[in-house]
């Protein structure tokens, strides 16, 4: 699959008409085989040559884009099965399940909680994006409208478990403006419900009784004209679900199947039958492995720290470091007096460091100045980490901050301890041990 | 039409590796696919998950300390390690040797040793203190003691191999922990230079290195993807070694799991934290490809048992 | 007599020996007695090890008599020696079972005799590890007590394991000197036949660690020669049952070193070493012992975190400054037998012979010799020292060969640092460092102005030349071999370098020498031999060879690549390239551009932006990283017409390569000045532009066929 940048340079104009917000055709050229732009961003492009790259440049996996405004997400769009080989690019994005079969109480609580996971971790804001609202067949339809009302007021995208057609319209007619996710197609209502999610504008959630069911159900779909689609993997077992989702993924990036090219989608609040402990083991197996939106009964704050903080690991770009804001972090109850250590703004490295600083109970103030999201060997090897870098910052943020003049620098760059006291008149510069472990005895032996 | 299903079996397979004796006996690896994937081909044997105890006693969580109440010796401690649901093997971590910690004297640990290996029937795990100088001392002697049990001891690393692998590969017959940091091609050297020493590539466990979830768990998940990656299509006998995660290490020490309700009111019960992140890494670890996990709370064993009962 | 008698002679002897205590055995016990070692597995463990067969009784043993009785073949070939050697160990072991008979003990404090199985895996372990670095058997009698003394300590002190046979343990014993297994040193018979005790261990040994089957006599042979690095000293007198016996030692693969005069030597094997002070020595190179160095003897400490220290001139004692005086600093290659291992030597006013606050000439080098040692290895060594030397505390050094500058603090000195301390440290950390190629080193400090200018002009000036030299005339073509890193896979997993002497990694970092010396000091690392034979496509590049390499190193990943070629199977890019060349098709050229230069380009993308398009282990056709000196390369994308192909630098980079860029224009298309006609962002950022100075200038690459 998929064409280089040479390959589709030559059937640009070669105008470097900057049209298309690139300076050059090249550098379009290339943005367009990294799956960064659309070709169709090229107002010159002949109609031979657009029909050419199209089907060339068509990603294996459809891209689609659910909620709206601040919570838009995208699911889907991804080339790879293993995040080494490329980037895994959408998130899996997680709902709290409400459903027509619990009382009102119920659901006001679980409406209550979820607003209360909010956080930020390494630049990221952490919540419940989703909320997933199932129609019980049979259930009080002017119920569910306005649980759906309710649930829509908190701001959060909606996926609608709903297989029935008319309690679909009901719902969808207060909520489609939000974009939710109408998740009630299958091989015996997919006309419809094809037609009610079409009518809203928003993305179709099919399951199957089994892969060729689902398989047959989305190409009927595909075939009456509708793309937009999720694909559930099923509720049967756990097994089987997972089966669903590797195999779904698979066959769109593997074998080109684009018929499976769509995002998924995991109900977990089923699968795990109320074990509270099973059902986070699935959400990190499902993070894992491929679930776009992974349903959930409740997420409270010991199910999310991990949770999120796997996905945030997980969908890193490996060329894209995962950086702290640079600054001094306190720890231990520091004052100005206390002493100073300094690294770089590495996550992992900030971690690693700040982790055993913590565990050490000693007061220190721990100072991260901008390397470039580079660990500390590789930013100095790159120049982002040096006696200048240290010393400017130092005398630009910290010096009328702290009163210590205590500098502990990393044992890797020894290198750089007489440097840094030259250019830190009045500082006393000490190297720290050559890995963070052995901190905690370093500090205390420092101390003592 | 109806969807063109393509089996992914390949033609080679991780080595299994047997641990223990006995009815109890466990076998690690074997499988010929990426984990879980029994629509390729049947898991051969099933991941198998291990209960961490410590020569320092036991870490003050409610819930570890109510399920092993009364047990006063190590030895009742094991056995109650050994009882857990859903407990395949026990794993004794020497903590206390480490110099920079209570530096306990190679003879008072054996003799732990020696009262674990005595007190359970199930397969048995034996990690060191961590430090390197320490464990080159205190693991041939683990092996020794521990002679006709066929343990799994952890772990003989780049600076140790030597050591650790001698003895317990060579002079005493268990099997062998071989431990790199995160990276396919450390991993595969400190394979290769153990089997040059003499070490049985079957009488070799890895463990890969791991991070809690959010702690630079990427690597980790990248580097077993790609170890079962080379292994499987490239058929490369120095990675064919099943997986051993220690997981409770690395999660039971981070801040989610440690930060005091004080300190994070609105974080929820300290336990509660404890087990999610145990739980959730577990999994995480298997999903890429590990061969055994070890764990410490009594609930995180049994949902990690109850799910990899579910998927195979 | 000649050595093929004096053996011959001594196993008869020997056999002759052990057929009377057999037959008076089995006359006094009868034939089914039981006969066996205590606390072994192996019953007979030299005779089970060497043919597979168990022994238990007197009867047996008779039997087993008769097959020893097969090896003692009498033709005067090399062949028969080393059996009838082996032979007269069997024999011995034979006749110390015998005293074993019934339970019996016949070994007395501090006497060992047999040594347990528990004893051999207890010793096995650091004898793998190489924690015991040697195993010495010492048999017969010293020629004073002192001397024996003397050679066992020396042994003791290097962790070596002792075994003691014979006069020694007497003359030991009787200078007070304790013994014990714990001590490593261990006493195991008066008789010569407990010399087999030892072998025992040995053989054992073998079984347990080398995973060799019993019987397997050739692999047996071939693990003890290999992995136990034993060797005898026997003290003369020798007769003809104790040459037996080192013939079976020489066959095992332990050489023998005696202090008898008039001995037929065989070289490597027997060596005859008429001083006894000397065995130490000649034993370990011999034996090829390398014993590691945990402690560096100086007065102050030597850790890496006194790196960076820099001495201030109000601190220092004394310094020496290459840039004002004589000073060279140089590793030179040299015969063993030319060395002197650790010997240091200062030629010269030692430090505290020189003035307070004085700038001062010196002169070290550092002569290193190993049967791995290649002359291309020296500056890989030398490089070291600058690191090496700033580790010490007080101490600081800066820049290389004969511009070197140091300082040693006031402090330092007043602890005692003298400049041969500078020796230790040099002589330790390359030997340790560098063990896989060094096994002798000496260090020659010259502080002795006329002596400095001498080793400067005359031995090290020349040698930075006639290395320089070498480099220039490595090309792909001279050398038969290249080699892969993938120290970079920890971040880019299916990248591999092929580094080439004209291609560097392209982290700028990793020379065609700094791999190949990385591979032989380090055989499973990073870099790893790529050969170069099967030639597909000469113009882009491309072997056979390399292509399986690189599929191996990337786990498949990747399936071919070309060396020269940027357009066609280009190679890879990890992510710490130093620059990043792309095709301009408006100029029919490539554009490149630095990690340094944040700017436009006329590609319209800058460096972070290619960056994150070509990196990662991917190929992508028209873009590579590559290192600076790549730049000058003539194999620089030598298959779409080479460096003539430039159109675009950051001014910075171009003027860092112009020298070694503008010669190789010169030489290959007879052009003058070719930086002159290559655009940087001062002149053009757009390919318009761009194309426009091209013209004027008469670049040659708008007058080549198009790359694409």
């Amino acid at each position: 699959m998929g064409l280089s940048g040479i390959q589709i340079f030559k059937l640009t104009p070669k105008k470097n008409c900057k049209e298309c917000g690139c300076p050059t055709c090249m550098a379009f050229s290339m943005k367009v085989a990294q799956g960064a732009l659309e070709i169709s961003k090229c107002p010159h492009m002949s109609e031979d040559a657009l029909a050419q790259l199209s089907e060339a440049t068509a990603p294996p996996m459809k891209t689609i884009k659910v909620g709206s405004g601040d919570n838009e997400f995208t699911l889907g769009g991804e080339t790879v099965l293993f995040r080494h080989e490329k980037t895994f690019v959408s998130k899996t994005r997680y709902a709290v399940s409400l459903c027509t079969c619990m009382d009102d109480a119920a659901i006001d609580a679980k409406l209550a909680a979820i607003p209360k996971v909010d956080y930020e971790r390494i630049s990221e804001r952490m919540f419940v994006e989703m909320i997933y609202v199932n129609y019980e067949d049979g259930a009080d339809k002017d119920r569910y409208v306005e649980i759906v009302k309710k649930a829509a007021a908190l701001g959060r995208t909606l996926v609608l478990g709903c297989k029935d057609v008319e309690a679909a319209k009901a719902a969808l007619a207060v909520c489609k403006d939000g974009k939710p996710v109408l998740n009630g197609a299958d091989a015996s209502n997919y006309a419809e419900m094809s037609a009610v999610a079409t009518e809203a504008g928003v993305v179709l959630g099919v399951t199957g009784a089994d892969l060729n069911e689902l398989y047959d159900t989305v190409a009927a779909l595909e075939k009456a004209g509708n793309k937009n689609l999720i694909l559930d993997v099923g509720t049967k077992s756990v097994k089987e679900a997972y089966g669903n989702a590797v195999q779904i993924r698979r066959a769109a990036l593997k074998d080109q199947d684009r018929t499976f090219g769509y995002p998924t989608l995991v109900n977990l609040a089923v699968l795990a039958h109320g074990d509270r402990n099973m059902q986070q083991a699935l959400a990190s197996l499902f993070t894992m492995k491929y679930g776009s939106i992974v349903v959930m009964e409740q997420l409270d704050y010991a199910e999310a720290l991990p949770l999120f903080g796997l996905r945030q690991n997980v969908f890193t770009d490996p060329q894209k470091p995962m950086k702290v804001e640079p600054g001094i972090y306190a720890l231990n109850g520091a004052d100005e007096n206390s002493l100073c250590l300094t690294t770089v703004d590495f996550a992992l490295t900030y971690f690693v460091v700040s982790g055993e600083l913590e565990r050490s109970g000693v007061p220190c103030n721990l100072i991260i100045s901008d390397a470039g999201g580079l660990s500390v060997l590789t930013a100095w090897a790159a120049g982002k980490l040096s006696s200048t870098s240290v010393s400017k910052y130092i005398q630009e943020n910290v010096e009328d901050k702290v009163k210590c003049r205590k500098l502990v620098i990393p044992g890797k760059v020894a290198v750089l301890k007489g440097d840094i006291e030259a250019k830190l008149p009045g500082w006393e510069v000490i190297v720290a041990p050559l890995e963070a472990v052995q901190l905690v005895k370093f500090l205390k032996d420092l101390t003592a | 039409m109806p969807f063109n299903q393509k089996p992914q079996k390949f033609n080679a397979n991780i080595n299994t590796v047997e641990i223990g004796c006995g009815d109890k006996a466990i076998k690690l690896g074997g499988e010929c696919t990426f984990p879980f994937y029994t629509f390729d081909a049947p898991t051969e044997n099933a991941p198998k998950v291990g209960v961490e105890i410590s020569d320092m006693g036991l870490i003050n969580v409610p819930g570890i300390q109510e399920y092993y109440a009364g047990a006063a010796t190590m030895a009742e401690i094991a056995k109650k390690a050994e009882a857990m649901e859903g407990a395949d093997f026990v794993c004794l971590r020497l903590e206390g040797g480490d110099p920079n910690g209570a530096d306990k004297s190679i003879e008072e640990l054996i003799a732990v040793v020696k009262e674990v290996g005595e007190a359970v029937s199930c397969p048995l795990v034996v990690e060191g203190c961590k430090n390197v100088e320490k464990d080159s001392e205190l693991l041939p002697k683990v092996a020794e003691a521990l002679q006709g049990k066929n343990v799994l001891v952890l772990s003989a690393r780049e600076e140790d191999y030597k050591a650790v692998g001698a003895a317990a590969g060579l002079a005493y017959n268990q099997k062998v922990g071989a431990e790199s940091a995160v990276d396919i091609n450390l991993a595969k050297q400190l394979n290769v230079v153990t089997t040059q020493l003499g070490v049985k590539a079957q009488d070799i466990v890895m463990n890969v290195g791991s991070a809690a979830v959010g702690y630079g768990f990427e690597y980790v998940v990248s580097t077993m993807d790609r170890i079962k990656g080379a292994a499987l299509s490239q058929n490369d006998n120095m990675l064919q070694m099943p997986i051993i995660t220690p997981v409770a290490d690395e999660t039971w020490g981070v801040k989610e799991a440690m930060a005091s309700e004080e300190d994070m009111p609105e974080w929820g019960p300290l336990e509660e934290r404890g087990i999610s992140m145990e739980v959730q890494t577990a999994a995480a670890v298997l999903a890429s490809g590990s061969d055994a996990v070890i764990l410490r709370h009594p609930k995180s064993v049994a949902t990690i048992s109850k799910m990899i009962k579910e998927l195979v | 007599m000649t050595l093929f008698e004096t053996v011959f002679s001594g196993n008869d002897a020997v056999y002759g020996l052990t057929e009377g205590a057999i037959n008076a055995a089995i006359e006094q016990h009868g034939a089914d007695k039981a006969v066996s070692f205590p606390n072994t597995a192996y019953c007979l463990p030299c005779y089970y090890a060497v043919t597979g067969v168990k022994v238990k009784t007197l009867g047996e043993l008779k039997e087993a008599l008769g097959v020893v009785k097969t090896l003692m073949t009498r033709e005067m070939r090399l062949n028969d020696v080393f059996m009838s050697g082996v032979a007269t160990a069997l024999c011995a072991e034979f006749i110390e079972v015998l005293k074993y008979i019934d339970g019996a003990e016949p070994y007395t404090e501090p006497c060992y005799g047999h040594l347990a199985d528990a004893v051999i895996r207890e010793l096995g372990v650091p004898l793998v590890t190489g924690d015991i670095p040697g195993v010495a058997v010492i048999l017969g009698s010293a020629p004073t007590k002192e001397e024996a003394v003397a050679l066992v300590k020396s042994y003791q002190a290097q962790g070596i394991l002792v075994t003691l046979v014979g006069g020694v343990i007497d003359q030991v014993a009787e200078a007070g000197m304790k013994t014990g297994a714990n001590l490593r040193v261990i006493p195991l018979g008066k008789d010569v036949t407990s010399v087999i005790h030892v072998v025992s261990v040995a053989l054992r040994a073998a079984l347990i660690f080398g995973n060799v089957t019993p019987g397997d006599a050739a692999n047996l042979m071939k693990y003890t020669f290999e992995r136990v690095p034993a060797f005898v000293n026997a003290f003369a007198p020798l007769d003809d049952v104790i040459v037996a016996c080192g013939a079976g030692a020489i066959a095992l693969g332990f050489p023998v070193i005696t202090n008898q005069e008039g001995v037929s030597t065989v070289p490597k094997s027997l060596i005859l070493q008429p001083d006894v002070s000397k065995f130490n020595a000649t034993s370990l190179e011999a034996r090829d012992i390398k014993i590691k160095i945990t402690n560096i003897d100086i007065p102050v400490a030597f850790a890496s975190a006194f790196e960076g220290e820099i001495i201030r001139r109000g601190d220092m004692q004394v310094e020496f400054d290459g840039s004002r005086v004589d000073c060279a600093e140089l590793v030179q290659s040299a015969e063993a037998t030319e060395i002197e291992d650790h010997k240091i030597t200062v030629i010269g006013p030692e430090a505290d012979e020189m003035e307070l606050g004085s700038k001062n000439s010196i002169a070290y080098v550092v002569k290193v010799a190993g049967k791995n040692m290649q002359s291309d290895f020296e500056p890989v060594i030398e490089r070291k020292f600058h690191n090496y030397i700033n580790c010490i505390e007080g101490v600081y050094h800066t820049g290389q060969r004969d511009m070197q500058r140091i300082r040693i603090s006031k402090d330092a000195f007043n602890a005692g640092f003298r400049l041969k301390h500078i020796g230790e440290v040099l002589y330790a950390s390359v030997k340790n460092e560098f063990d896989a190629v060094v096994d002798k080193c000496e260090v020659v400090i010259y502080t002795d102005p006329a002596e400095c200018k001498r080793i400067r002009h005359e031995v090290a000036v020349p040698t930075f030349n006639k290395r320089d030299d070498r480099l220039k005339s490595l090309t792909d073509e001279s050398v038969d071999v290249y080699y892969s890193c993938i120290l970079c896979q920890a971040f880019s997993p299916s990248h591999v370098c092929v580094v080439t002497p004209e291609r560097l990694g392209l982290c700028g970092a990793v020379s065609w020498l700094d791999a190949k010396a990385t591979n032989e000091l380090d055989p499973n690392g990073p870099c790893q031999v790529i050969t170069k034979e099967k030639c597909i496509d000469e113009r882009i590049g491309e072997y056979e060879d390399v292509n399986e390499a690189v599929r191996k190193f990337s786990q498949g990943a990747l399936e071919e690549v070309s060396l020269y070629s940027i357009m066609e199977k280009p190679m890879t890019s990890c992510g710490c390239f130093e620059c990043i060349c792309g095709i301009e098709p408006f100029s029919n050229g490539v554009v490149i551009t630095n990690r340094e230069y944040a700017g436009m380009t006329p590609l319209g993308m800058t460096f972070p932006e290619l960056a994150s398009m070509t990196g990662g282990g991917v190929q992508t056709p028209g873009f590579m990283g590559h290192g600076k000196h790549f730049i000058g390369s003539k194999k620089f994308m030598k298959a779409e017409g080479g460096i003539e192909r430039i159109v675009w630098m950051p001014k910075e980079l171009k003027e860092f390569v112009a020298e070694r860029l503008n010669q190789t224009a010169k030489e290959l298309y007879g052009i003058d000045n070719f930086t002159d006609m290559v655009g940087d962002e001062t002149i053009a950022t757009d390919p318009e532009e761009l194309v426009a100075f091209l013209t004027e200038k008469g670049h040659p690459a708008l007058g080549l066929d198009p790359m694409m």
